[in-house]
């Protein structure tokens, strides 16, 4: 008896330890989803227009995951506390049962009984849990696929200024992605999603009220200065280089969406591999205790 | 009154010699971002071209295809017909961006931008009374130009006529997704692990379940197990053994 003694007691160790890891990438989970939430960058109204936001959908899915995750783990670590005394009193039983009879045996059901309702219900809320962190690794995974240039290309060149407005949602997108694009503009010195020739190239809603010849592009694709006017607007207008901002603005668009992507599905997805783990030992250690 | 009537005599002798120059007009630099747009272009200034021609104004002359052809070099800059409003429909040539001649006098080389837009003014597009507006060009092209140097309406040299330009035209928005779409492969990995991990949690807890006493299949209880060792193993007068 003493040997499985020790074998069991290494097994609760374990789970108790990998009860706390779950814990704790719970806690790091809802850290990690509240930040993407809050849309350090503001890039949300460029999603919300193409209608393709379901990358923010897998983060707010996050937070409530990792809450759960730190309640379950909470639980599962006094369950397996408490199964301690079940372990006892099965040996007690053994050693007694010949001497006191089965006095204890009523007691004894219903605390068994309890202690199977709450490992039952540990199993199923965790199981739970893991399916919809996995919704939301795999939609973060998925959409991030459709963040493509030519996806916020269209939206730029439909929405950017746009004058005329179908309905009311379809004037807050277009005053979304405008202020969006010109903030995206300013800070990081950019133009268009390729370059200054976006605007060039292609038909735009820009171009139907800003004519070709005083403005070959936004205004706000020319170099600053600090009051908010084009140092040189001929300049600007001509192209040359040092008075407008030439390199293209879709990698400040998409590094922050890629990151933000990526940490959610692959966190999401290192969380599930050990929460596995966890889960299957659990259910493997209670099967051989509650005999 | 002398020094003009000496150049009016002067004039005269050289009036009917139109000087035809070498020099062809050329597109501004390729690293101009605007050097050719939808309604505009970009030209290099004709320095050191005209030196000779000290009062003469410097004219440039865009043409249609046809215009290059037709242009007669004795064109008078007021008369209408030659107006940037009547362009292209009832004219193939207009004349526009007047400049004196020291405006295009040689300079050193300083690294100084020295271009001309041409298109840039789009508030005289349909003001009858400023006929050489340098306004925005109407298509695509291709246009042909030249630099006219006239003194007073005499024109006193012409360069060549330059290669055709061709405006930018603008294309309908993209609508495929482009580079970059479809399904990753890291997208496809996480799906197919983590659908696998599911079932066999699934399966294992349903074998868990079953084999405890919800399935009812083969329940292995504590209770009668041990009586039953009990029984086989114990003194069989054990009255509460017996269930």
């Amino acid at each position: 008896m003493a040997k499985t003694d020790n074998g069991i007691r290494i097994c609760q160790g374990l789970l108790i330890l990998g009860n706390v890891v779950i814990g704790m990438c719970g806690i790091a989970l809802t850290a990690e989803c509240i930040f993407f939430v809050s849309d350090p960058h503001g890039l949300y109204p460029l999603l919300e227009a193409t209608e393709n936001d379901d990358i923010y959908a897998a983060a707010w899915i996050g937070i409530f995951v990792g809450f759960a995750l730190l309640a379950l783990s909470i639980l599962g670590i006094i369950g397996v506390m408490k199964s301690n005394k079940t372990l006892l009193l099965v040996e007690e039983k053994w050693r007694h049962e010949n001497c006191k009879g089965n006095t204890e045996k009523t007691e004894r059901d219903s605390a068994e009984k309890g202690r199977e309702a709450v490992k039952q219900t540990y199993i199923i809320l965790m199981l739970i849990t893991y399916a919809f962190e996995m919704a939301s690794c795999i939609t973060a995974a998925t959409h991030r696929d459709f963040l493509t240039p030519n996806l916020f290309l269209k939206q730029m060149l439909e929405r950017y200024l746009k004058s005329d407005a179908d309905n009311n949602n379809d004037k807050w997108m277009t005053e979304g992605v405008t202020k969006t694009w010109d903030n995206l503009m300013l800070q990081n010195q950019c133009c268009g999603v390729n370059g200054p020739s976006d605007w060039q190239e292609y038909t735009s809603a820009f171009r139907v009220t800003h004519n070709d010849a005083d403005y070959p592009w936004p205004h706000n694709c020319c170099v600053m200065d600090n009051r908010g006017e084009p140092i040189n607007l001929d300049g600007c207008k001509l192209g040359v280089p040092g008075f407008y901002n030439s390199n293209g603005c879709y990698d400040a668009i998409s590094g922050p969406l890629n990151r933000q992507a990526w940490g959610v599905a692959w966190f999401g997805f290192a969380i599930l591999c050990w929460t596995f783990c966890v889960l299957l030992g659990t259910m493997f250690y209670w099967s051989r205790i509650a005999y | 009154m002398r020094p003009l009537l000496l150049l009016l005599l002067l004039l005269l002798a050289t009036a009917h010699g139109l000087d035809n120059l070498l020099y062809e007009p050329l597109l501004a630099g390729a690293n101009l971002g605007g050097r050719v747009t939808g309604s505009t272009f970009v030209l290099e200034q004709p320095r050191c071209i005209f030196d000779n021609y000290n009062t003469s104004d410097i004219w440039l002359v865009v043409a249609t295809t046809a215009g290059k052809g037709d242009f007669n070099d004795s064109a008078k800059v007021e008369m209408p017909k030659w107006s940037f409003q009547h362009f292209p429909a009832n004219t193939s040539a207009y004349l526009t961006l007047d400049a004196m001649q020291y405006h295009y006098r040689c300079l050193e080389p300083n690294g100084e931008l020295t271009v001309l837009r041409v298109g840039s003014e789009t508030s005289c597009v349909n003001n009858i009374s400023i006929p050489n507006c340098n306004g925005p060009l109407p298509g695509p092209g291709p246009y042909w130009v030249k630099f006219l140097a006239l003194n007073g309406s005499e024109p006193v040299a012409t360069t060549q006529w330059s290669g055709p330009i061709t405006l930018k035209t603008a294309r309908q928005i993209p609508s495929s997704p482009g580079t970059g779409g479809g399904r990753s492969g890291a997208m496809i990995a996480i799906a197919a692990i983590l659908s696998v991990l599911l079932a066999i949690l699934l399966a294992a807890f349903l074998v868990v379940l079953c084999s405890s006493e919800v399935c009812g299949v083969g329940s292995f209880r504590p209770d009668s197990a041990s009586i039953q060792r009990y029984n086989t193993h114990h003194v069989y007068d054990q009255p509460a053994a017996r269930l």
